[in-house]
């Protein structure tokens, strides 16, 4: 374990820069923080939950499956050397149970190649982001396990840093990060992850709910209620960091060139699930919105969540940014209170 | 570009050799693999599954209609419905698309053989039905007796025509064929819904497997039928039809409850589904 003053911070990650391609806290003039492209004037340490989560740099907005010219295909995946510096315990869990889906049975090269060339530095919470958080209840935070290459851990005007691989390990094996060889090094560490622990609260509705999920299901008339209210803006899924799904269209520039694209899509779209013959399976909004919960706290929990509690990784952004509220937290309450 | 040779979304270029009009906006299309490969090499399995490019038009999801035993062309039958069926229609032998696959788990072959086999097809699902069906055949002595149930809603929507009418001339295999509506009278079989059929028929529920491929409400009938003739859970199989978009299980789309239609299915057990709400 190491040591790192804060105020040391900004040069050691400008010096990254250098080598990778670092997205990192940027303080933006509306006050808002982002992840964007490190930048040293706009870097900060001081930052609350970004209200995207980081990923797009697993799997982009939109990304070319494959190029066409002359009517030639050319598979490609691109490669760039990229840190993400300072993300949350909760987006970490996100990223790697992303991973496993898009690994499992048949690897998607693409999500592949960019969790290749990712370096994760996890910047530990010591305290809830907002009050929507609720990462100790689904176990994927306030701080890593594992799977990262980097921790950083709150000690006031230092960071303790832990590394998580051999790539963070050389990282920061020279200064400014100095040797942290006191006696009680790991005593001192838990009592930190035991005060961030604490400082989180527990919302048992979600515990509460995944159960009446997996006894039967929820009372029809909550999806039914939840249905009405939902606008359909996918806005839930695009801040979601294990909302994974996609659609795929060409672009077509001149005859026979363009590309094959993936995009971000959503379960809660009616198009989603209609087929050809115009068919369409998940044919209400009530049925749409039952889908994308009961996948998150039901079904994944088949899969492999990587020790989290289920699909729902407790960032509490579905429930800051839903225009009619409903994010995951109102609908745990809606079916674990049965209301409606 | 990216080292790793094994990407699932790579394309390989193929060739229709011949166009076989079936009835209005359904067509037949074989196929040939370029690059001198063969479909012994792609090795497909009955209900399995291709996933058809036209760059443009996009990709779309397309039962395999010919059996692994038949392998001097792959047979896909395609209804005219969206973008790229549209495209598809437009293009005759000579003609190159892309295919990605074969994708998906079929029917149970293994566990069907030695069996009685009951095939209920409804309408266009019969079309990866026939891969089955044409495997039992060329296979015959691997199986036991060999029903099939065919229903279609009016006389002219019959697929196959003349590949089920020469059933007539075998004696291994008992055909029941009915439509739903027959307005001018030319029918000569069964008029009425496919479960009709099973009044015509005696079946022994206990060794026989049940197979089944058609429209979602087909199955609610049929499934309702086996359940009330004893047939057991795990001894009915279906074939279900959802929107596919990857093909390999990574974009969302053909999600059942927990399973993925692509790959998991699209064959399913009974057992294996009921408890999905969603499912059937």
């Amino acid at each position: 374990m190491k040591l790192i003053a804060k105020k040391d911070v900004p040069a050691v990650v400008d010096q990254w820069s250098k080598t990778y391609a670092v997205l990192a806290p940027s303080l933006q003039r509306n006050g808002e923080c982002i992840f964007d492209t490190f930048d040293r004037a706009t870097f900060t340490l001081e930052y609350r939950k970004p209200s995207m989560p980081p990923k797009s740099t697993y799997l982009p907005q939109s990304e070319a499956i494959f190029q066409v010219k002359d009517g030639g295909f050319i598979h490609s995946a691109r490669h760039e050397k990229t840190m993400l510096f300072g993300i949350r315990a909760c987006d970490h869990t996100g990223i790697r149970q992303a991973r496993s889906f898009y690994s499992r049975d048949m690897d998607d090269v693409y999500h592949r190649c960019h969790a290749e060339d990712t370096l994760i530095v996890v910047h530990a919470c010591s305290w809830p982001q907002n009050e929507t958080c609720f990462c100790t209840t689904v176990h994927s935070g306030p701080y890593a396990k594992e799977g990262f290459d980097i921790q950083l851990f709150d000690m006031g005007t230092d960071f303790l840093v832990e590394a998580g691989s051999d790539t963070g390990r050389e990282l920061i094996a020279d200064a400014p990060f100095r040797a942290f060889d006191v006696d009680d090094a790991s005593e001192r560490l838990n009592r930190v992850k035991h005060m961030a622990l604490n400082s989180i609260p527990i919302v048992s509705e979600v515990t509460d709910a995944m159960e009446i999920l997996r006894a039967g299901g929820a009372n029809e008339t909550v999806w039914e209620h939840l249905g009405r209210k939902c606008i359909t803006c996918g806005g839930c899924v695009y801040v979601c960091p294990t909302c994974t799904c996609f659609t795929v269209y060409d672009r077509v520039t001149s005859e026979g060139n363009g590309e094959r694209v993936r995009a971000w899509d959503t379960c809660l779209y009616a198009g989603f699930t209609r087929e050809a013959s115009g068919h369409n399976p998940r044919a209400s909004q009530a049925l749409r919105l039952k889908r994308r919960h009961e996948h998150k706290l039901l079904y994944y929990n088949e899969t492999d969540n990587q020790d989290a509690l289920c699909g729902c990784v407790g960032c509490g952004r579905c429930s800051d940014y839903c225009p009619v509220h409903i994010g995951t937290i109102e609908v745990v309450k809606a079916i674990a209170d049965h209301i409606y | 570009m990216c080292e790793h040779a094994q990407n699932i979304y790579e394309l390989r270029p193929v060739t229709i050799t011949r166009t076989l009009p079936q009835i209005a906006d359904h067509r037949l299309f074989q196929l040939k693999l370029d690059g001198g490969c063969t479909w012994e090499e792609f090795g497909h399995q009955p209900g399995q599954f291709i996933e058809v490019s036209v760059f443009g038009k996009g990709e779309a999801p397309i039962s395999i209609s010919s059996p692994p035993t038949r392998c001097d062309s792959l047979e896909i039958c395609v209804r005219r419905a969206g973008k790229l069926t549209n495209a598809l229609f437009e293009m005759g032998k000579g003609s190159r698309l892309h295919i990605r696959g074969p994708y998906g788990r079929g029917f149970p072959v293994d566990r069907l053989k030695g069996h009685k086999l009951l095939l209920v097809a409804g309408g266009l699902g019969l079309a990866p039905l026939r891969s089955l069906l044409l495997y039992v055949l060329d296979r015959r002595k691997d199986f036991d007796d060999l029903i099939l149930m065919y229903g279609t809603n009016n006389p002219d929507n019959v697929l196959f025509k003349y590949e089920l009418l020469s059933f007539f001339d075998r004696d291994d295999i008992k055909y029941l064929y009915s439509v739903d509506r027959d307005d001018d009278g030319i029918w000569k079989q069964y008029v009425g819904v496919v479960t009709g059929l099973f009044d015509r028929t005696t079946l022994s529920p206990s060794d026989t497997y049940a197979v089944l491929c058609g429209p979602p409400v087909m199955y609610r009938f049929v499934v309702e039928r086996l359940l009330k003739l004893g047939f057991a859970k795990d001894h009915i199989y279906m074939s279900l039809e959802r929107m596919m978009k990857c093909g390999v299980g990574k974009c969302g789309h053909c999600a059942i409850g927990n399973k993925y239609c692509c790959t998991d299915g699209p064959v399913f057990s009974l057992d294996e589904i009921e408890h999905i709400k969603e499912a059937i």
